[in-house]
């Protein structure tokens, strides 16, 4: 009885602001390098701040941002026109905060003996039209390809990254996370993938050098698959979005940037 | 309008909720309410009774209202999608993406004959030194295997005794040992190595103890057997040489219409862009004049008028690039016809058999292919003659594009396509996979159970059974993708269980997995209607069956079962419905790739991932934006599950009356 | 008690070769099925249980139920020992000792602390979508038993109730996203313009606008409730129908009213039916993962759902952490390894921990049930 006359109060009042620091988006930067900061963030002195953190795929991050269910947004790609239109009519107008460089890593498993591809070699075995490691030198075996789900930031830069805009094959699998596509290229001694470089130290898989380029931050210049990372927010941040940006842009967020595996903005 | 009826139930519920319950809660210390003698109601012609009756009443009419509302929304959000699709394929239509895809799909096609030439060369050349290769692998997983362990010590010692930490001598002797100790475990638990000999062996694992630590380069037997091996495949490059520039030809055959084909793809994805940006600004002019009416601030309005007429769309010019694309037809056709002489010389220079079963079986695949590649290269012209950008694209064509279409591709750079398909293939192969286990065992178990099983045995195994159905889903998702699923592929991996079609698998998750999980899930539903349908037989019919001299087993299989068969057909169905309507699984566990299972490998298309009507809507819904075509495509997918299982429930219902007629 | 018919098969012939051959086979089947089940539990109670129980007294520890969920971080010290450490408590590490002396680190998402928030938000939601349930459904079952007369209106409710009992649940998914994160009412002064209609209130600058909850801990319950209604009301339909007819006829024939037998002599004998069995309805709301992936369930949140609120309501339209959602992260978003097993198993055990006492409570109350109401 009283559920009901609470659900009915609580329709009366309006459903948005909490003041918890929500922040919505792309897998690649919110499994692992935003809690860390946001932990980093609140054990230097803003412990009142809460966060709750989403990482669905870039493609969420301005949807949440126009309808005020998130303050910050976290994307792997640039915003699409369209996309900061729909915020537009929301009545919010939303910046762009280059955050870091990431560089997409292919993996393949620990046990295969291949070392280097050239881009080429990339772009066909991706696009499918090489499916066995023989026909590029390794051992014989069917190549497994792992790929992000379709709303990920990473599915799409891959594609105009390496693929020459064309489409995945349909043998691909859809991943949920860089987690997972090393996880199963770690299982699968056929597998080949390609995660962030965060994700690149993962247990039993290797990277492979790109047109003789090892993908290290040093390299980020010379390397193929590098792109920049952004925070969105509303052009005016609530105040914890504001401290915590903020936050991530001076050196000890940078450092931590840097720890996690991403390539702090300002060293390029 | 449908939502304003049910809240206004809603609230006239709530109003009136608060009397009843309060008694219902407190009653059983409660004295009696002294009775009103005239409600003020009744003066009306209303009795507290009837509204009391009324309210009631009112509630069992919730349940029509849910399942209601559940098909007005999902009609409500999904019908948009037709309409949406159409658009999409119009676009994909007039901006040319259909013409290149007339090209492209002889250009995947030559691309996918390449891939099998050159995998019919490296298999042979493979075969012919598999005694080699094999010594060579062995030796590096030996290798691989004793480094894997070792790392993380080495590693330590390695980052500790940089010249920048100052590493104090105790802790390093300490790693030693802790390196030393990882070291002869790892050395007492290599791999197998069949193809050395044991002296080889014995070699290796000598030369991997007295290695230095730091050392990064691979123990000698490991680097003289790759270059044995590497020079075996140089002998065996020699005699196939004729075959290496047959296939070197035939690529480079493809070269002038890939070329072509790569140039088209950029211009008419600008048109496709450029209709895209269109259809948008116009779009976001509407949002933004709607957004300045309902603006109360004079200012903000003017700033978002003026908005909306700055974004005010050109038409855009369709028929320039589809001029320039008319105009590329002979050159188009032109790259065919020399694609399809390259291809039917290259076909009579291919050997017909290799030495190697693996590159005979292959070359036949190739030669199989041919003539349907030479076909379809010769169709082409006249589609590319043909092609016609201002045909229209009727609402019929995306609806059965949707029912038949093979691909299910979004999120995609060039063109989304949402075909059922795979989808429903998907659920369906995981469903036969499930429920070939599940109705044995779960009728089985129940016949048991019913007919044979002591009370003490029946006290066991219901309890257990009812506890499987009492596991949420996820947990058996978790079990399939961490415990099952690696089991299943090591034990593919097993040289004596290759005989199974299918095995090694390639890929943990896969239907087969998901299948066997959702028997387990399946088996109680089954188990516990199946047991009532037996249960429900008059005893009559048994001892009948016994005064006539019949034993058990036959009064069980000649009486009992088949009086007891519609309501066990219906524990079936009720099962299927149950299987093809779970979610969870099969989102952990089918493995996640959209594409109709390969039926060319007889059961071992079993053992190949795929993608299902439930996981789609589970994965995909949480990401589209709302209201695009994609995010209604899945709505529509939801309509046509529950189609489906509606179809099944009443079907297994038709089945429950008739038995208990 | 002898059965007639047992009396009758003892004198048959046993031990035919065919008889046993069918009965053996029939009977390994079954056997497997449970061995395989059993299997499982112990595989589950291996690896799960030390993350609640240890060797020595006091035997139970419930850090894992209490704690939040943090981020694991993994790394060894300069002495080469290993450290695993949630997220605060590895900040305080570093302040006292620097973050120079780390080597291997690594870090794994999810893995650290407990899983006090998924519990809690299970709770709610359970909690929540039950009272929802058992107070639409308990009325619809009375209406069905006790008012009911052979009706088009009686059939078309039985009609809706089979049907809706067997839609699938990712279905509900959908259904409470498009109708209770979507398009249900609220009372707002600023309308979202998703809004289906907005309607202007008199009192103040409100307006009633159907723009839907969001995804919150409201909506989730509400989903959950019309999930499980048909088998609430299945439920306690069975047991008021199991009061005895005379226990009615005679308070009628006392002159009460229908309303007064209801509430005097139907349902108090019936009630403990009905809870019995919403035991089981509750494993079932508890275990469901799809309906509350896009009305509800969220990855990851720092706070209960009790903490941090502005006002008491602000717990119904906020976002909540759940078991089952947890367990699906934690099975699909992280890689599964030594660091990780503790959370994976650690939930999963939990879970099934909490179904088990769940189901056997419902099973001894049923068997209790049976002996005590013999009319």
């Amino acid at each position: 009885m009283k559920t009901i006359s609470i659900l009915l109060t609580a329709t009366m009042i309006s459903m948005a602001g909490a003041q918890t620091l929500s922040i919505k988006g792309s897998d690649t930067l919110g499994a692992k390098l935003v809690p860390q900061l946001a932990e980093a963030f609140k054990a230097a002195g803003n412990a009142g701040v809460k966060f709750e953190i989403a990482a669905e795929g870039s493609t969420t991050a301005f949807p949440a941002l126009a309808n005020g269910t998130a303050q910050i947004g976290m994307s792997s790609r640039e915003v699409k026109d369209d996309e900061r239109t729909f915020c537009r009519t929301k009545g919010v107008y939303i910046k762009e905060h280059p955050i870091c460089y990431d560089m997409l890593c292919v993996i393949v498993n620990k046990n295969s003996p291949l070392a280097k591809l050239t881009k080429d070699q990339v772009a066909k075995i991706f696009t499918g039209q090489v499916k066995d490691w023989s026909e590029i030198g390794g051992a014989p075996g069917k190549i497994s390809i792992y790929t992000r789900n379709t709303s990920s930031g990473t599915y799409k830069d891959w594609q105009k990254l390496a693929m020459g805009g064309r489409d995945y094959p349909s043998s691909s699998l859809k991943m949920a996370g860089n987690e997972q596509i090393a996880q199963e290229v770690a299982k699968n001694k056929n597998g080949i993938g390609y995660v962030g470089l965060a994700y690149a130290k993962t247990a039993g898989t290797k990277t492979v050098l790109i047109d003789g380029v090892e993908p290290v931050a040093a390299n980020a210049k010379k390397y193929t698959y590098a792109r920049l990372c952004y925070f969105y927010a509303p052009d005016k941040p609530s105040a914890e979005a504001e401290a915590f940006m903020k936050y991530v842009e001076s050196d000890a967020g940078q450092d931590i940037v840097r720890k996690v595996g991403f390539i702090p903005a300002k060293d390029l | 309008m449908g939502i304003v009826g049910t809240s206004a139930v809603l609230i006239f519920l709530s109003d009136r909720q608060s009397h009843p319950t309060k008694h219902l809660a407190e009653m059983p210390h409660e004295d009696p309410h002294p009775p009103e003698p005239v409600h003020r109601f009744q003066k009306q012609g209303f009795s507290y009774e009837n509204a009391i009756k009324f309210f009631f009443a009112s509630n069992a009419g919730l349940t029509i209202v849910i399942l209601a509302l559940i098909i007005i929304f999902l009609l409500k959000e999904g019908l948009g999608f037709f309409p949406g699709y159409q658009r999409e394929l119009e676009v994909y239509r007039i901006a040319g993406l259909e013409f290149v895809d007339i090209s492209r799909k002889n250009l995947t096609a030559h691309e996918q004959i390449t891939s099998v030439l050159n995998r019919t060369y490296y298999a042979e050349i493979n075969g012919k030194c598999a005694h080699q290769m094999r010594r060579s692998q062995e030796a590096s997983a030996l290798f691989n295997a004793y480094s894997d362990l070792t790392a993380p010590t080495r590693d330590l010692i390695v980052s500790n005794s940089q010249p920048d930490s100052s590493p104090s001598p105790e802790m390093i002797a300490s790693l030693r040992t802790n390196f030393e100790k990882q070291k002869s475990k790892a050395l007492a638990t290599l791999p197998p190595t069949p193809h050395l000999t044991p002296e080889e062996r014995q070699a290796l694992i000598e030369s991997i103890r007295s290695r230095a630590f730091d050392a990064t380069d691979d123990p000698p037997l490991v680097a003289s057997l790759t270059t044995e091996f590497a020079e075996a495949r140089e002998k065996q490059v020699k005699p196939l040489e004729a075959l290496r520039t047959t296939i070197d030809t035939f690529e480079s055959a493809g070269s002038e219409l890939s070329s072509l084909v790569s140039e088209l793809t950029e211009s008419v994805t600008a048109t496709k862009e450029k209709i895209q940006d269109a259809d948008i600004l116009e779009k976001d002019r509407k949002t933004l004049l709607a957004a300045a009416s309902s603006a109360e601030d004079p200012i903000e309005r003017e700033k978002l008028v003026s908005e909306a007429q700055a974004s005010l769309a050109q038409k855009p010019d369709i028929e320039g690039p589809i001029r320039i694309l008319m105009e590329r037809r002979p050159a188009c056709i032109a790259a065919h016809q020399s694609l399809k002489n390259a291809a039917a010389t290259v076909s009579s220079q291919l050997p017909n058999t290799l030495t190697q079963p693996e590159a005979s079986r292959l070359l036949k695949v190739a030669h199989n292919l041919w003539p349907l590649f030479l076909a379809d290269l010769e169709k082409t012209p006249q589609k590319i003659t043909d092609w016609n950008h201002l045909k229209p694209v009727a609402l019929s064509t995306a609806i059965s594009s949707f029912i038949t279409g093979k691909d299910w591709v979004t999120g995609g750079e060039w063109q989304d396509f949402y075909g059922i398909l795979p989808l429903a293939a998907g659920s369906l192969m995981i469903s036969i996979v499930a429920l070939t286990l599940a109705i044995p065992s779960g009728i089985g178990a129940a016949i048991y159970v019913n007919q044979f099983a002591s009370k003490r045995e029946q006290s066991l195994i219901k309890p257990v059974i009812e506890f499987i159905q009492a596991i949420p889903s996820v947990v058996l998702g978790f079990i399939g993708i961490l415990i099952f699923g690696t089991i299943l592929r090591d034990l593919s991996l097993m040289d004596s269980l290759s005989w199974i079609p299918g095995f090694p698998i390639e890929e943990r998750l896969n239907i087969f997995t998901a299948g066997c999980l959702l028997a387990l899930m399946s088996i109680p539903t089954i188990f516990s209607l199946a047991e009532d349908a037996i249960n429900n037989v008059p005893s009559a019919y048994a001892e009948a069956a016994e005064a006539l001299g019949a034993s058990r087993v036959q009064t069980t299989f000649r009486v009992i079962i088949p009086a007891a068969f519609s309501g066990i057909l219906a524990a079936v169905l009720l099962g299927f419905g149950r299987v093809i309507g779970e979610t969870m699984v099969v989102l952990l566990v089918a493995g996640n790739r959209i594409k109709i299972p390969d039926f060319t490998s007889g059961l071992g298309t079993f053992f190949q991932p795929c993608h299902t009507l439930t996981g789609i809507i589970a994965q995909e819904l949480g990401e589209v934006p709302l209201g695009s075509v994609h995010y209604r495509a899945l709505f529509i997918v939801g309509i046509l599950l529950f189609a489906v299982v509606l179809i099944i429930n009443a079907t297994a219902h038709r089945f429950v009356n008739r038995m208990k007629q | 008690m002898f059965n007639p018919e047992t009396l009758i098969r003892k004198g048959l012939p046993k031990g035919h070769f065919k008889d046993v051959a069918a009965r053996s086979f029939l009977g390994g089947i079954t056997y497997l099925v449970v061995a395989i089940a059993v299997l499982l539990f112990v595989k589950i109670i291996i690896d799960g249980a030390p993350v609640l129980f240890k060797p020595e007294a006091p035997f139970v520890d419930l850090d894992f139920l209490t704690s939040k969920n943090e981020t694991l971080h993994v790394f060894d010290d300069a002495q080469g020992n290993r450290h695993q450490l949630p997220a605060a408590a590895y900040s305080q590490y570093i302040s006292q000792h620097g973050s120079a002396t780390l080597f291997n680190e690594q870090t794994y998402s999810y893995s650290g602390g407990g899983i006090a928030g998924p519990i809690a938000g299970t709770a709610l939601l359970t909690i929540g979508s039950m009272i929802l349930a058992l107070f639409f459904g308990v009325s619809a079952a009375i209406y069905l038993s006790e008012y009911a007369k052979q009706s088009p209106f009686i059939h078309a409710i039985r009609l809706a109730i089979l049907n809706l009992a067997g839609i699938p649940s990712i279905v509900f998914g959908l259904f409470g996203f498009s109708v209770f994160v979507l398009a249900v009412p609220v009372i707002t002064s600023t309308p979202s313009d998703r809004s289906l209609l907005t309607i202007p209130l008199l009192i103040g600058n409100y307006f009633l606008s159907f723009q839907g909850w969001n995804s919150s801990l409201m909506a989730g319950c509400a989903t959950l409730a019309c999930m499980i209604l048909p088998v609430i009301i299945t439920a306690s339909e069975e047991s008021l129908r199991a009061v005895p007819q005379g226990f009615r006829d005679a308070s009628l024939a006392m002159g009460a009213t229908r309303w007064q037998t209801i509430r005097k002599c139907v349902l108090p004998f019936s009630l403990p039916g009905i809870l019995t069995s919403s035991l089981l309805a509750i494993t079932r709301v508890a275990g469901e993962t799809a309906p509350i992936m896009f009305t509800a369930a969220v990855a990851a949140k720092d706070d209960l759902p009790w903490q941090g609120l502005k006002s008491p309501f602000d717990i119904l339209s906020s976002q909540v952490q759940a078991l089952p959602y947890h367990i699906y992260t934690l099975a699909a978003r992280i890689p599964s390894s030594e660091f990780t097993q503790r959370a994976q198993y650690g939930s999963v055990f939990v879970f099934l921990l909490l179904v088990a006492f769940l189901s056997l409570g419902s099973m001894i109350l049923r068997a209790k049930l049976r002996s005590k109401l013999k009319w």
